[in-house]
Parts: C-alpha cells; sequence; structure tokens
C-alpha cells in the first residue's frame, strides 16, 4: 500500500511564497490532478515530491517513510516529464531498462520486464529503435515505459500531455487513466488544461497563488466550487452580483434572480453555469436580445443581452422545427433557471461564503 | 546570399591559401647559403627532416606536449563548462566574461608574468630561500610549458564544452536520478556520453593550439626546450632557410591535421555506435 502524503508543503524563494502550506493526501491507486494557472504552484509541488526542490516547511510521506529530506534517486517516485526527458543516445529498451539497471535487476530479468512494458503502452518490436525515430506519441509512450517499469510506488506526471497535438491528447489521456487504475498507481497529476483534469481525476486540487484554494472529486468542484476563483478557473460561469433577499432570491439592482438559499441580506456572488440556464422565445424570468450566437456543432452558444448583463447560454444545438432553430442577433429571448442552478458564493475573488 | 560569403572568402584566399601555397612552393626549393634559395621540385627538404633524429625529438616533444595540456584542459575544463551551463540568473553573463578574460591578455605578456613567478630568482623562489629552503628549478622545463598552454587554451575548451551542455535537457539529468542514478551515475550515463561532440570539438580546437604553440614554449621553456613553431621559425629568421623551414611548417601542418582528424572520427564511431 503506498499513500504520499503532503504535511504543510511550503516553498519559499526570498520573500516570495511559491508553495503555501499544502496539506494533501493521495490514497492508494488515485489519481490527484494539480490544476492551476502557470505560476500557481503546482509544479514545484510536483517536483518537491520527486525531490528535485527541497521544501522549506512540511514533510512528504511515501509509504509511511518521511522523505522530505530523500534525494530524488532514493525516492519511490516513477516520474513522466513535459518534453519526456528521454535518453537520446539510447535505444528505447535502454531508456525503458536504465531504472531497473540503476535498481541493479539482474540482466536476465530485465530483458522480459522490459518488453512487458513495451507492450503495456503498445510499443513492442520498437525496442531497437532510437528514440529521434519516433514521433511525438510514440516518445511519450516510452517515457511512461521507462517510468512504470520500476513499479514506482508514486507515479508523477507533469504535464505529460502538452506536447502532444490535440487528438492525440484526447487518446493519450484515456491509455494513461486505463494504464494508471489497471496498475493501481497512486498517481499525482499537474496540468494547467482543465478537461484532462476533469476527465482523468479521482480528486482535484485547484491552486492558485501557491495556496490551495478546493480538493475534491471534479463533480464537486465544477458543480459547487469554492470560491469565484475556482468557479471561473473551472468551465465557463455568469456571475452576478447582488445581495440575498429572501433565501432563494437574489437582488441583483432593479432585478430579482433565483438562488440556492441564502441569509437575507448577505451580499454575494451568484455563479450559474451556462448550460443549466434556460432558454425560450415566449416566457421566462429575465428578458433579454440575442448579442452572438457561436455554432460548436453539437452545442451552441448564446450571448444575450440582460439587464443584469450579459448572459452566456449553452444549450444543445435546436433541432430542425425547434422555435430556438432560426434566433439571430437582435432576437428577444427570455431566460430562465432552477434555483439550486444559481450557487452563491463570497464576492471576494478567493473568500469563503460567510 | 552567396555575395555575403565574398568578402571572408577574397580575405581568405589572399590571406592564407596563397600564402600556404608559396610556403608549399618554397618547402620543394634548394638552398643554398649564398643565394638563399634556388628554384627546384625536389623532396630533399622533407627527406632531411624525417631523416634527423633532432626534429623526431622535436615533434615528440610537441606531441607530448599538446596532447597532455589537452588531456589536462579537457579534466580541468569539464567541471567549469558544467557548472557555466547550467548556470542560470545574474552571474551567468559575468563568469563567461570571466571564463574569456585571460585570452584579453596576450601570451607574451602572461609568460611574462610566468618568468617573474617561477623563474630561478622569481617570487616563489625567492620567497623559498628566504624561508631557509632551497630553491626549485620550476622555470625552463616542459612541465612549465605545459601548465603555461593550458592556462592559454583552457578558456576556448571550457567555452566549447558549455556551449554543447547547455543543449542537454536539464530534465534528462532528472530522470535519470528519478530512475535511481546517483550524481556519478548520472555524470557517466548521461551527461559525458551526450557532451561527446563538445569533447571532440574542445579538443580538437585546443589540440591545434597546443601544436602550434610559440610564445608559451619560447619564453617558458628556454633556449634548449623545443617544439615545433619555434623550430620553424628558427629556419625562416636565424639560419635563413625558407625551404626546410616551409617542410618543417608542413610537417607540423600535416600531423597536426592527421591526428585531429583521426581523433574525431574515432570520438564519433563512440557516439554514433
Amino acid at each position: 500500500m503506498t499513500r504520499l502524503v503532503l504535511e504543510g508543503l511550503r516553498k519559499m524563494y526570498g520573500p516570495t511564497v511559491a508553495v503555501d502550506r499544502v496539506d494533501l493526501a493521495v490514497e492508494q491507486g488515485e489519481l490527484v490532478a494539480l490544476l492551476g494557472p502557470s505560476g500557481c504552484g503546482k509544479t514545484t509541488t510536483l517536483r518537491m515530491v520527486a525531490g528535485f526542490i527541497a521544501p522549506t516547511e512540511g514533510r512528504i510521506v511515501i509509504g509511511g517513510t518521511d522523505v522530505t529530506k530523500a534525494p530524488p534517486y532514493a525516492r519511490d517516485t516513477g516520474m513522466v516529464f513535459q518534453g519526456y526527458a528521454l535518453f537520446p543516445h539510447m535505444t528505447v529498451a535502454e531508456n525503458v531498462g536504465f531504472g531497473l539497471e540503476m535498481r541493479r535487476v539482474p540482466k536476465a530479468e530485465r530483458g522480459p520486464r522490459i518488453a512487458e512494458a513495451l507492450r503495456l503502452v503498445r510499443l513492442d518490436g520498437y525496442a531497437e529503435r532510437r528514440i529521434a525515430q519516433l514521433s511525438g506519441g510514440q516518445q511519450q509512450r516510452v517515457a511512461l515505459a521507462r517510468a512504470l517499469v520500476v513499479n514506482p510506488g508514486v507515479f508523477l506526471l507533469d504535464e505529460p500531455l502538452s506536447n502532444l497535438d490535440a487528438r492525440l491528447r484526447a487518446e493519450v489521456r484515456v491509455e494513461i487513466r486505463a494504464l494508471q487504475q489497471r496498475l493501481g498507481l497512486t498517481t499525482l497529476f499537474v496540468t494547467h488544461d482543465q478537461e484532462e483534469a476533469l476527465t482523468m481525476a479521482d480528486r482535484m486540487v485547484v491552486m492558485n497563488h501557491g495556496r490551495v484554494c478546493q480538493i475534491g472529486p471534479p463533480e464537486e468542484l465544477y458543480e459547487r466550487p469554492a470560491d469565484l476563483f475556482v468557479a471561473g478557473f473551472l468551465g465557463r460561469c455568469n456571475i452576478f452580483h447582488g445581495t440575498v433577499e429572501t433565501p432563494g432570491i437574489l437582488r441583483a439592482g432593479a432585478i430579482a434572480l433565483p438562488c440556492d438559499g441564502g441569509v437575507p441580506g448577505q451580499a454575494a456572488a451568484m455563479v450559474v453555469r451556462p448550460e443549466r440556464v434556460l432558454i425560450d422565445v415566449q416566457a421566462g424570468l429575465l428578458p433579454g436580445r440575442i448579442g452572438m450566437v457561436t455554432y460548436l456543432g453539437g452545442l451552441t452558444d448564446w450571448h444575450v443581452e440582460t439587464d443584469a448583463g450579459t448572459v452566456l447560454v449553452t444549450r444543445p444545438t435546436p433541432t430542425p422545427g425547434d422555435r430556438l432553430r432560426g434566433l439571430a442577433p437582435g432576437d428577444v429571448v427570455h431566460l430562465d433557471w432552477a434555483g439550486r442552478a444559481g450557487r452563491l458564493l463570497s464576492p471576494e475573488p478567493n473568500g469563503e461564503l460567510a | 546570399m552567396a555575395g555575403l560569403l565574398l568578402p571572408a572568402v577574397l580575405l581568405v584566399f589572399a590571406m592564407m591559401v596563397a600564402p600556404m601555397a608559396l610556403l608549399f612552393r618554397y618547402s620543394l626549393n634548394l638552398y643554398s647559403p649564398t643565394e638563399l634559395m634556388i628554384a627546384a621540385v625536389t623532396p630533399a627538404n622533407y627527406l632531411a627532416a624525417v631523416s634527423d633524429p633532432y626534429y623526431w625529438a622535436v615533434l615528440r616533444t610537441t606531441l607530448t606536449v599538446a596532447f597532455e595540456a589537452t588531456v589536462i584542459a579537457l579534466i580541468l575544463g569539464f567541471p567549469a563548462a558544467y557548472v557555466l551551463a547550467r548556470m542560470q540568473g545574474k552571474w551567468k553573463g559575468p563568469l563567461t566574461l570571466l571564463t574569456v578574460f585571460p585570452l584579453m591578455v596576450g601570451n607574451v605578456v602572461r609568460a611574462a608574468g610566468w618568468m617573474t613567478l617561477l623563474g630561478n630568482s622569481g617570487v616563489l623562489n625567492a620567497s623559498l630561500k628566504a624561508m631557509g629552503f632551497s630553491g626549485v628549478e620550476m622555470m625552463y622545463t616542459q612541465g612549465a610549458v605545459i601548465v603555461g598552454i593550458v592556462t592559454v587554451v583552457l578558456p576556448y575548451m571550457i567555452l566549447t564544452l558549455a556551449s554543447v551542455i547547455e543543449s542537454i535537457p536539464v530534465n534528462a539529468e532528472e530522470a535519470a536520478q528519478n530512475l535511481g542514478a546517483r550524481p556519478f551515475t548520472v555524470f557517466c550515463r548521461v551527461v559525458l556520453p551526450l557532451s561527446l561532440p563538445g569533447v571532440a570539438a574542445g579538443s580538437a580546437l585546443v589540440f591545434i593550439l597546443c601544436m602550434n604553440a610559440y610564445a608559451t614554449p619560447v619564453l617558458l621553456g628556454g633556449a634548449r626546450f623545443k617544439m615545433m613553431a619555434p623550430a620553424v621559425y628558427d629556419q625562416f629568421v636565424r639560419t635563413t632557410n625558407w625551404p626546410f623551414g616551409a617542410a618543417l611548417a608542413f610537417i607540423l601542418l600535416f600531423v597536426t591535421l592527421g591526428l585531429t582528424m583521426a581523433g574525431s572520427m574515432l570520438l564519433q564511431r563512440r557516439y554514433k555506435r
């Protein structure tokens, strides 16, 4: 059982705080994604776990052993680097076998294990190729095999998909996740791509300015963001600032909007996801005019100008015959949403709701 | 585009190719103490040089000094080049400049400095004697020449190596560490193999410079210590035997060229595998 625990992990560069008191436990077989904008401290956190950066404060525990002061080569981690970091002067097999060699695995045992790892990433038959002869996707799979062949206690991935084109990225995403689940790997994954995190992670950690904003399963973070930063960083949202009039009603200027509970008199920012907004030509709560229509294939975005500001609405593209089908800029529509779709948050960007 | 090459090509032709051709022609002439040079086409000068044990000794000295100085420069230069290549931030620029700084002091000036430091009545020996020790002969030895040459060529070695080491991704080293390699293993298995092109280029450059060293062997080696470049100079200026001097110059050129090419081919085969 390998569990990764970070306790009060902190990294200072002079007076600058890069990572501020991160507490996190990654359970056996769990994939946790560190997500945030560049400079949020996610990569620094990962590199502290790998041992390339010494924390200023806090502890790193892998499988019950405190490794905070251990050098990188003595930690039981297998890392896939951004840009893969393969050894260009070695063959595929030599790359994959490097970790086994370092662990003094007998040569006779290395061969089968290299072959097994290459089979796992569907690269059988490529053992004797040179790295320069491989495509980006193949190099990425060699990097995976090289990290996995040693059965690491903790699997670390640093933006492993960022060098791949969009189509390949979606494919590899599924592959990595399937591998990770099959092998039951305790995994920490760094990405700036929210879609990657949402689709792959058991739990996500959203970070900003070195701090953890929220930890939880993807659905929880998307549907119940803890603050405006998380709401805005994960997916798209409409934000209305106002005051709670009665529980379930937010007053924004002259307009009363449905919201999820609240205490009368409380100042709040309400977040409504664009796909939760209903749009109709005849009746509804909030009238407005269509400003812009963006056709996305299966979905359509409507930007609707209302008295409460521009509201983004995303719905499945209307089928022929639907009254919404021919809507064009300038047309009058009515918007509505269920009270529980209007999540109340603190108006402060990084604050908890009082 | 080709026009941009013209000035450099013209200069090289006028200042390199033409004199070399002329010199080669001279090497086939005959020497006369009265008329200095008699037109001929004869290998006599080359034969005289290779059949004279004195010039074999000079060539051997030259090769020994050049080889040892290159190896020492490589051993001293690699760690420095590594640190320089991996350095980031505001100190990188000044340190690179500091590496080049010795080149701003001419060879002669530097050698003169060494003479005052290492000479029999120089600073070091004077201090030794003042403390009651007997003096040590440091000047006019092969060791002094090698040390002197190393200080001249070290910047070239460091800069050549650093530019190649800089192109080795840092995360390749990190990946090796992550896979369990200790720093020394990372060096042997990742850094060194990937810097072999730099080792080849730096060593070739430095070896050529050493083979052709003039000022340092003359000033630090003294009258009895002979390397090829001073020997060539002697022929041209002291004995005014231009044909023989030209032949010696071409022997030096071909030995240097041959060894440099053989060396880099050997290294290339190692890292192409």
